[in-house]
C-alpha cells in the first residue's frame, strides 16, 4: 500500500506549502488571479484620485513642484472666482433640464421600440445610432444645424413663422441648444435599458388590467411605470453623474474650449472651467479641488437618491427595498 | 503504485493555473517596474544657456506642432529638408499632436512632457512663451542668440521679440507676426464712387463710423448689410483697439494690468455708441443678421454684406478672398497719436530638459529666419525678422494680384509692424484673453457699463498676475 493515499492525505498528514491551510492558499490564488486588475485599479485609478485630492490643498502648475497651500483653492473657489459659480449655475441649468427631458425621450422612445413589427430592429437600431457617433463629430454637426443664418433648425423655424434663434450665438438659447444636443446623442443607451425593462414586465399583467377596463394610459401609469421604476431609478443615477459630467459637447461647441465659453458664457459648465484651469491656465490644483466638490456633491446626490428609492423604487418581488 | 506515483509527481491541474498566475502577475509587475528610458543627457538647465556638447553625426531633434492646415502640411517637410541640408548632422522628426479644432489636446501633451522630464526638443506653440517661462518651463536662449547666425537679439521686430521675453530674458523666438489692418471690398467701395486709396482712408474713429454708416442697409429694422464692425478678432485685436487710442491693457516693465484708465473707457463707450448707432442696440440681434467678422469664406465681407473687415496678414492668401481688396491701416482713437496694430506670431520654443538644446536652437533659428522663406512663399504670414528677403513673395498672391501688387501688400504690411503695440507678454496671458472676451461681452451685451467692467476685470487679472509672480 502506498503511503500516499489518499485517505492519508485527507487526515492532514500531507505537507502544507508554506504551512498555509487549504482555504488561505485557495485565496491567494484567488487575488493572484485578480492582481492585474486591482494593480491597475490602484495605479491608474485609485492613485489618480487620492493625488488629485492632494493637490487640491496645493498650488500645483504641473511644471513645478506642489506647493502646500491648505485650503486656498476652496476659498479662491466659493468666494473670489464669479466664473465658478456661473459655471455651477450653467452646470445645474443643463442637469435639471437635460436629465427628466432625456428619460422621457428615452422612454418614449423604448415605448415605440418595444413592438412586434417588422423591421423593428432596424428602427432601433437607428435610434441608437447617434450615441454611437464621437461627441465632436455629433457637435460639429450640430453647430452647423444650429447656425443663425445657414443652418436648418433656423430654416425649419422660419417654414412655421417662427422667429429664427441665436442658439449657439445667443446668452439665452446656448444652452438650450447644448441640451437638444445632448438629448439627440444621449438617449441611446437609457432607451436601450428602458427595453429591456420594459421587456421584464410580465405580459400577464398588462392583459389583466385591459380586462379589467384600463385604458393605455390607466396601464402604463399604473402597471408599466411602477415596474419600470428600477430601470428609472438606474437611468436617473447614471443620467444625473453624466450631466454634471458634461465636457465634450460644450468644450468643442464653445470655439473648441478658447475664447469665450459661449456668449455671455453660457456654455462655461463646471467641467469646462476645470479644465481650463488645469490645462490653460496652469492651476492644477484649482482644478483639482474643482474636481473634489464634484465628487462629494456626486456622491451626496447618489446617496440621496437611493435613499429616496425605498419611497418610490417597486420591485417585482412585490415591495419595496 | 508506479501509475500513481507518476500522476503524483506530474504537474497537477491546480498547480499548473497556481503557476500560471504567478508568472502572469511577475510579468505584469516586472512591466510596471521598467524604468523609462532615460534621455540623451541635456546640456543645460533652465536658462543657463550654457554651450552643449558639438552636434554627434545622426543627432536626431524632435519638433512638435499642435496645429496644422493643408498649406502648413506642405511646407513643413520643406522647410526640415532644407535645414537638414544646412545642418547635415541634424535630422528633425515632425510630430503633429493635435489639430482643428481648437488645437487638440497639444498643449496638455507638451505640458505632461515637460513635467515629466521628457519633452521634445523644440516645439511651436500657440500661447504665448512668456505665459510658459513664467512657469519654468521653458529654457532661456539669450546665449545661443547672441552668438547665433542669423537670431540675434536685435535681427527682430521689438515687440514680436518681446512677447517671448519674461523678466529680461528670451525664451522663444517668433517666426511669423502676423501683422494686421482693415480689408476692403473694392468693388463695394468704387459702386459708391468712394476712393480705396491708403492715403484717403480715414484717419480717426469718427471718420471710420461714418464711413461705414454710408455702407449700412436695413430693411425695416433687419440690417442687411454693414460697413465696418469693430468688435471682431477679440483674440487678439483688443490690445489694438487700446493703442489706437493711447492707451494698453498690459505693462510688461511693471507688470500690471491696465485695463481702467479714461482711454480705455473712452475706446469701449465708443464701440457702444457704434453698436446703437449701426447695429439696432442689440449685440445679438445684430449677430443674428450676419456673421461679422474677418475675411473668411463663411463670414459676411466674403459674402459681400460687410465691406470693410479687420484681420491678419495671412487672410490675404489664407482666405482667398474672391474680389479685388486693399488693405489700409486702423485709424487713431480722440485720445491717439498714431496709427498702431498688432501681430500674432507662431512662436518656437525649446521646452525645459529638451535632450538637444543646441541643436534645438538651431533648428528654431532657421524656421524664424531663412526657413520662413519656405513658409512665406505658402502663407502670407509677415516675418517677425528683420533681414527676410523683401523679394521674397507669397506664390498664391502673386499669381492672385501679380508681382508689383503683392510686393506693395508684402511691404504695407512688413513696414506696418514697426509701429506694432506690445502684446502678448503677460505671464497670465490666456486667462487674460479670456477675461478681456468676457468682459468686452458683457459691455457690448450691455450688462456692464465699460468703466465697471474694466476695473472688474483689471482686479481679476492683477490678482492673477500677482498669484503667478509674487511680490518680493
Amino acid at each position: 500500500m502506498s503511503r500516499f493515499t489518499s485517505a492519508t492525505r485527507r487526515q492532514g498528514t500531507a505537507r502544507r506549502p508554506l504551512g498555509l491551510s487549504r482555504r488561505v492558499r485557495d485565496n491567494l490564488r484567488a487575488y493572484l488571479f485578480v492582481s492585474p486588475w486591482i494593480i491597475s485599479l490602484l495605479v491608474f485609478t485609485a492613485y489618480p484620485v487620492f493625488a488629485s485630492f492632494y493637490f487640491s490643498l496645493t498650488k500645483y502648475t504641473v511644471l513645478n513642484p506642489p506647493e502646500w497651500v491648505g485650503l486656498n483653492n476652496f476659498r479662491t473657489m466659493f468666494t473670489k472666482d464669479p466664473l465658478y459659480w456661473k459655471s455651477v449655475w450653467n452646470t445645474l441649468y443643463y442637469a435639471v433640464l437635460s436629465v427628466p427631458l432625456g428619460l422621457a425621450v428615452a422612454l418614449g422612445l423604448a415605448m415605440l421600440l418595444n413592438q412586434r413589427s417588422w423591421g423593428i430592429g432596424i428602427y432601433r437600431t437607428a435610434f441608437y445610432l447617434p450615441s454611437l457617433m464621437p461627441a465632436v463629430a455629433s457637435t460639429l454637426l450640430w453647430i452647423v444645424l444650429l447656425d443663425p443664418q445657414l443652418g436648418l433648425v433656423n430654416a425649419g423655424l422660419t417654414l412655421v413663422r417662427l422667429p429664427r434663434l441665436g442658439w449657439l450665438q445667443s446668452a439665452a438659447w446656448a444652452m438650450p441648444g447644448l441640451i437638444l444636443m445632448s438629448v439627440w446623442s444621449g438617449s441611446g443607451p437609457p432607451m436601450l435599458i428602458f427595453l429591456a425593462g420594459l421587456k421584464d414586465i410580465p405580459q400577464s399583467l398588462i392583459d389583466a388590467a385591459m380586462i379589467d377596463g384600463a385604458n393605455s394610459w390607466q396601464r402604463f401609469r399604473h402597471v408599466v411605470l411602477p415596474l419600470l421604476t428600477p430601470t428609472i431609478f438606474f437611468n436617473l443615477i447614471i443620467s444625473i453623474i453624466a450631466s454634471f459630467q458634461v465636457f465634450a459637447v460644450a468644450f468643442v461647441a464653445s470655439t473648441g474650449g478658447s475664447g469665450s465659453a459661449g456668449p455671455l458664457n453660457a456654455l462655461l459648465v463646471y467641467m469646462l472651467l476645470l479644465y481650463r484651469s488645469a490645462f490653460n491656465y496652469f492651476e492644477m490644483g484649482y482644478a483639482s479641488a474643482m474636481a473634489l466638490t464634484m465628487f462629494v456633491v456626486l456622491v451626496l446626490i447618489t446617496l440621496l437618491l437611493v435613499r429616496s428609492s425605498s419611497y418610490w423604487v417597486y420591485y417585482q418581488a412585490g415591495r419595496r427595498r | 503504485m508506479g501509475t500513481k506515483e507518476t500522476e503524483q509527481n506530474a504537474l497537477s491541474r491546480r498547480d499548473f493555473i497556481r503557476l500560471t498566475g504567478i508568472g502572469s502577475g511577475a510579468a505584469l509587475l516586472a512591466a510596471c517596474g521598467a524604468a523609462p528610458a532615460t534621455p540623451p543627457s541635456a546640456a543645460s538647465t533652465a536658462g543657463t544657456g550654457a554651450a552643449a556638447a558639438p552636434p554627434q553625426k545622426t543627432t536626431e531633434i524632435s519638433w512638435w506642432n499642435g496645429y496644422s492646415t493643408n498649406t502648413v502640411k506642405q511646407v513643413t517637410p520643406l522647410m526640415i529638408a532644407e535645414f537638414q541640408k544646412l545642418y547635415p548632422g541634424v535630422t528633425v522628426k515632425y510630430e503633429l499632436t493635435g489639430g482643428p479644432p481648437g488645437g487638440g489636446d497639444f498643449q496638455e501633451k507638451l505640458l505632461a512632457s515637460i513635467a515629466s522630464g521628457n519633452p521634445p526638443d523644440t516645439a511651436t506653440v500657440f500661447s504665448t512663451p512668456a505665459e510658459f517661462a513664467a512657469r519654468g518651463s521653458l529654457q532661456a536662449i539669450d546665449q545661443e542668440m547672441s552668438t547665433a547666425k542669423w537670431a540675434k537679439p536685435d535681427a527682430f521686430f521689438s515687440n514680436p521679440l518681446k512677447s517671448c521675453q519674461f523678466q529680461g530674458k528670451t525664451y522663444g523666438l517668433p517666426s511669423s507676426a502676423g501683422a494686421g489692418g482693415i480689408f476692403l471690398n473694392v468693388e463695394k467701395f468704387k459702386a459708391k464712387g468712394i476712393s480705396t486709396k491708403r492715403e484717403d482712408f480715414p484717419k480717426t474713429w469718427d471718420e471710420l463710423k461714418r464711413l461705414s454708416a454710408e455702407f449700412l442697409v436695413k430693411d425695416g429694422d433687419t440690417i442687411k448689410e454693414v460697413g465696418f464692425v469693430p468688435w471682431t478678432s477679440l483674440d487678439w485685436l483688443p490690445h489694438v483697439w487700446s493703442g489706437l487710442n493711447g492707451g494698453k491693457l498690459f505693462d510688461a516693465t511693471t507688470g500690471k494690468y491696465v485695463l481702467a484708465t479714461d482711454s480705455n473707457v473712452e475706446w469701449l463707450n465708443f464701440w457702444v455708441t457704434w453698436l446703437d448707432e449701426q447695429g439696432g442696440g442689440d449685440i445679438e440681434k445684430f449677430n443674428l443678421a450676419g456673421k461679422w467678422g474677418d475675411t473668411y469664406p463663411d463670414h459676411a465681407f466674403q459674402q459681400k454684406k460687410q465691406a470693410m473687415a479687420q484681420g491678419g496678414s495671412w487672410e490675404a492668401t489664407d482666405s482667398e478672398i474672391p474680389f479685388e481688396w486693399e488693405c489700409v491701416k486702423f485709424p487713431v482713437g480722440p485720445s491717439g497719436s498714431k496709427s498702431v496694430t498688432g501681430f500674432w506670431p507662431n512662436w518656437w520654443v525649446v521646452p525645459k530638459g529638451s535632450p538637444h538644446p543646441q541643436e534645438a536652437f538651431e533648428f528654431i533659428e532657421y524656421i524664424s529666419t531663412k526657413g520662413w522663406e519656405i513658409w512665406f512663399q505658402g502663407i502670407m504670414d509677415t516675418p517677425a525678422w528683420k533681414a527676410f528677403p523683401a523679394d521674397i513673395l507669397t506664390k498664391k498672391l502673386v499669381a492672385k494680384v501679380g508681382v508689383a501688387r503683392a510686393k506693395d501688400v508684402n511691404q504695407f504690411f512688413a513696414q506696418y509692424l514697426n509701429d506694432s503695440v506690445e502684446m502678448w507678454n503677460s505671464p497670465v496671458e490666456s486667462f487674460a484673453d479670456n477675461t478681456i472676451k468676457d468682459m468686452i461681452d458683457q459691455v457690448l451685451h450691455k450688462k456692464q457699463k465699460p468703466k465697471e467692467a474694466l476695473q472688474a476685470a483689471q482686479t481679476v487679472l492683477q490678482a492673477k498676475v500677482d498669484e503667478v509672480i509674487p511680490k518680493s
